[in-house]
């Protein structure tokens, strides 16, 4: 696979995010914190009525993005801030791009920008990521 | 929300918490539990029983022995709605699988108070759990770090 500084990694596009699957990981997460399934007590955070979508869930984007480019597993590390909030309803483009290409103990790796984009200069998720290259 | 933001926690009771050790303990990722998550992302399931790796959230918290709860408490936080999240960061070092049994620690690694110029007060807690497979070769190592907000939003 070939991967160059400044190449652009296909975007991967959450058409919406949707509440009902946030209710499933707030389970499986054992997550106690309503703004998760409650409408209600988001409206009273000032969201209006639409849940906050967890954390890792965003973050989930962007491995299916790296994952649909370099394959299941490429990834070795991922470093990710939340500067915004992922409301149901948003839509949602995962997008990165190549900052490094190194080699290192005969594997070759490239270092990413990674970032949610959700429209002209708003990105609520944005980090760094390092893939394994496919040979 | 309703509830009243609690006193500010004595500093020395937010340092002092370096170092805690949850217990540990083994971790399964079932089938049904792989899906569940993995239909959550919007992804399709990934190839040869790999996990999809959105489970280094909540793998590591609850192979721990601990919860998101117990982890707010420890830290005094105001309520559930007062946590903020810095960062999340996931070494990956081996693809998890489903129904392979790894054992799992965490422990608290920071907690320091930090007083910004302008906005809240907050406790900034750090968290580093690993994964190891069963012939003890770390699968991975997450570090979470959050903030503790203190007293009312302006």
């Amino acid at each position: 696979m070939k991967a160059a500084v400044g190449d652009e990694i296909p975007a991967w596009l959450m058409e919406s995010v949707r509440p009902e699957r946030m209710r499933t990981m707030a389970a499986i997460l054992r997550d106690p914190n309503p703004v998760h399934w409650d409408r209600n007590a988001c409206d009273a955070l000032g969201f209006g009525k639409r849940t906050i979508n967890q954390g890792p869930l965003g973050l989930s984007y962007m491995v299916n993005m790296l994952h649909a480019w370099a394959g299941a597993g490429c990834i070795t590390r991922l470093y990710m801030t939340f500067p915004k909030v992922v409301l149901d309803g948003d839509r949602i483009t995962a997008r990165g791009e190549v900052t490094a290409v190194r080699e290192e103990g005969g594997r070759r790796y490239a270092d990413c920008r990674v970032w949610l984009d959700r429209g002209p200069d708003d990105h609520p998720l944005q980090g760094t990521a390092t893939i394994r290259l496919p040979d | 929300m309703a509830s009243q933001p609690r006193p500010l926690p004595p500093e020395a009771e937010i340092r002092a918490i370096v170092g805690h050790r949850f217990p540990g303990g083994p971790y399964t990722v079932a089938h049904w539990e792989n899906f569940l998550l993995t239909e959550c992302t919007g992804a399709d399931i990934l190839p040869d029983g790999m996990v999809h790796p959105v489970v280094l959230f909540h793998m590591p918290i609850l192979g721990s022995r601990t919860t998101i709860g117990e982890m707010f408490a420890l830290g005094q936080a105001d309520s559930d709605y007062s946590i903020g999240i810095e960062s999340y960061d996931w070494e990956m070092f081996e693809p998890l699988r489903e129904a392979v049994t790894y054992a799992v620690g965490g422990k608290v690694v920071a907690a320091d108070r930090v007083t910004p110029p302008q906005g809240r007060v907050y406790d900034r807690i750090q968290f580093q759990f690993e994964v190891a497979q069963p012939d003890g070769v770390l699968a991975a190592r997450t570090t979470i770090t959050w903030h503790y907000n203190r007293g009312a939003r302006s």
